[in-house]
């Protein structure tokens, strides 16, 4: 008697399995997407840069500073800040902007490149730092995910690099 | 005598019986592809159009003949080999490159890779990370989003289990269509010698990718040790460490998925290299399908054994009447056996009871989600194929 009841349950439980592959494009697939989708995750800050600190707005265009990234003891990546200068589209042919990173008032970086007109190609630039916190560097040249100028999409991104020896900011 | 052993062995069924089992899963094809054939493009409707022949037609083999293996590795093998070349034809249209370049890694354009799950886990349950550059949601760049991808691994794992490896891997596919091309292996005997402990080498690579991925915060198989980066993208070559991955991912592919399956017909990269197979074995264990032997019948003849693609039985575990545990229902110690038995098995019936009921749950299945994945695959890749060759 439990041999069939199990026999049974095990056929009830195939029959499950079948309709779950029959749901699966129709409605399951959603449901587990948005379930992964509302479980509070985030694509690490080395890949998306990290959260938004503040917005500056210029004529045209918007200049996007995020909170600086601070990459986990073992992480190969260094501490860095996300600057986005975005729609790509409306910026002007050369770029020069004093930016304050740390919302102190005082400007950290001067950041300067020119948009190439290729939205493939890498804009040419560099970035000078105003202060001991941030290091300077000139692109083209060598590049990571702390260190880089690049068009992404419909905007400029530029990530600064954070000085280890000075310590992160906030 | 001669026409008896000439003679064709009997079908294993009628013709009306296979086409009315049949039904199901043409109209589960008709259902997957009807709205492409709402899209424009000819070249999308040829490629709709021919998997869903293919894939009926297949089945219906399956069900008139009784075997499963052969057929299913006809699909298996179509996907292997069309999946890298509808790939990289599209990365090639849209970035003129197979390497991911870092703009499309900062802005979250990466597609995403089943293989990266089992990575996925530590950072997630302990810093709510993904350790990936996608995006969550679909965007317009990336459809094949890291929610939407997982969603479709959790669905299909709960329906095939480790099957995955034979309905849904087309990187697996790649590996057996060059373990398909000998005819006999040069070296099979040998690799079936080989030490029954290298069957935990997935497991202990599973271990330390997972473990290294959590503490470094970055998906160290894909950017180490994935041998299919060679046929799908890779991290764009710009230094000494970038062109030292690029140079594992070629020689492991060059030797476990060309060169070992092309010597000794099995799938060697499956059995003795990759984690996520050894993460899907895991699921095999609530996975309500199984291969058993019905040991009144088995002669020790070890036919099922040989066959094996993946080393997934031992001498004991026939004994035992039992797979070992990284079985991807692939059907063919099934086929291969001469006693019939080898048998399909729902759990919690008795082994050998009805064994062909239990053959057509699974089939059905994960026919189903072959259908729906690799099929669309297959599509997409034929429309590729006359979209970019001059066929026209």
């Amino acid at each position: 008697m439990r041999a069939r009841i199990i026999a049974v349950l095990a056929y009830a439980a195939a029959g499950l399995t079948l309709a779950i592959a029959v749901l699966v494009p129709f409605v399951l697939m959603g449901t587990f997407a948005r379930a992964v989708a509302h479980a509070g995750l985030h694509v690490d800050a080395s890949y998306s840069g990290g959260t938004v600190a503040r917005t500056f707005t210029r004529s045209g265009h918007q200049i996007v500073v995020y909170e600086p990234v601070r990459p986990h003891a073992l992480q190969r990546v260094d501490p860095f800040v996300q600057i986005v200068f975005r729609p790509a589209a409306s910026l002007p042919a050369h770029v020069s902007e004093d930016i304050d990173l740390d919302g102190d008032g005082q400007a950290d970086v001067r950041v300067s490149f020119t948009v190439p007109a290729d939205r493939r190609a890498r804009p040419a630039g560099e970035v000078v730092a105003l202060n001991g916190k941030y290091q300077s560097f000139r692109m083209p040249g060598s590049y990571s995910f702390s260190k880089l100028m690049v068009q992404s999409g419909d905007a400029v991104l530029v990530r600064v690099p954070l000085n280890s020896s000075a310590g992160l900011v906030r | 005598m001669a026409s008896r052993v000439l003679a064709r062995p009997p079908a294993f069924r009628s013709v009306g019986r296979s086409l009315l089992l049949t039904l199901p899963i043409a109209l589960w094809s008709l259902l997957m592809f009807t709205p492409s054939f709402r899209e424009p493009g000819r070249d999308r409707h040829i490629g709709s159009l021919a998997v869903i022949l293919f894939m009926t037609t297949l089945f219906f083999l399956m069900m008139r003949t009784g075997k499963t293996y052969q057929w299913r590795r006809w699909f298996f093998v179509a996907l292997g080999l069309l999946f890298p070349v509808g790939f990289i034809a599209s990365l090639v249209a849209v970035r003129g490159t197979m390497s991911i370049p870092v703009e499309r890694m900062v802005s979250g354009d990466t597609p995403f890779c089943y293989m990266v799950i089992p990575m996925l886990f530590i950072p997630a349950a302990l810093a709510r990370t993904i350790i990936f550059p996608g995006s969550i949601l679909p965007t317009a760049n990336n459809p094949h989003s890291i929610a939407i991808m997982i969603g479709i691994w959790l669905a299909m794992t709960l329906v095939v289990g480790k099957g995955w490896c034979s309905y849904v891997c087309f990187f697996g596919g790649i590996e057996e269509g060059f373990a398909a091309i000998p005819k006999r292996a040069r070296i099979g005997r040998s690799v079936r010698k080989l030490d029954p402990r290298l069957r935990l080498v997935p497991w202990a690579i599973l271990l330390f990718v997972v473990v290294l991925s959590a503490a470094l915060f970055e998906p160290v198989y894909c950017m180490w040790l994935c041998p299919f980066k060679t046929v799908t993208e890779y991290p764009a070559v710009h230094s000494v460490e970038t062109a030292l991955q690029m140079g594992i991912f070629i020689t492991l592919f060059a030797g476990l998925v060309i060169v070992l399956p092309f010597l000794t017909k099995k799938r060697t990269q499956c059995a003795y290299f990759c984690p996520f197979g050894a993460f899907q074995s895991i699921f095999n264990k609530i996975n309500l399908f199984e291969i058993r032997f019905d040991r009144e019948k088995c002669v020790d003849c070890t036919l099922c054994q040989t066959a094996c693609p993946i080393m997934a039985l031992s001498a004991e575990s026939i004994r035992e009447g039992k797979t070992l545990m990284n079985c991807m229902k692939c059907g063919a110690c099934v086929d291969s056996c001469k006693k019939s038995a080898a048998v399909w098995h729902l759990k919690g019936t008795k082994v050998a009871l009805k064994p062909e009921r239990a053959r057509l749950l699974f089939l059905y299945g994960a026919w189903a989600m072959a259908t729906m994945f690799g099929g669309s695959i297959l599509a997409n890749s034929i429309a590729t194929m006359l979209h970019w060759l001059p066929v026209k």
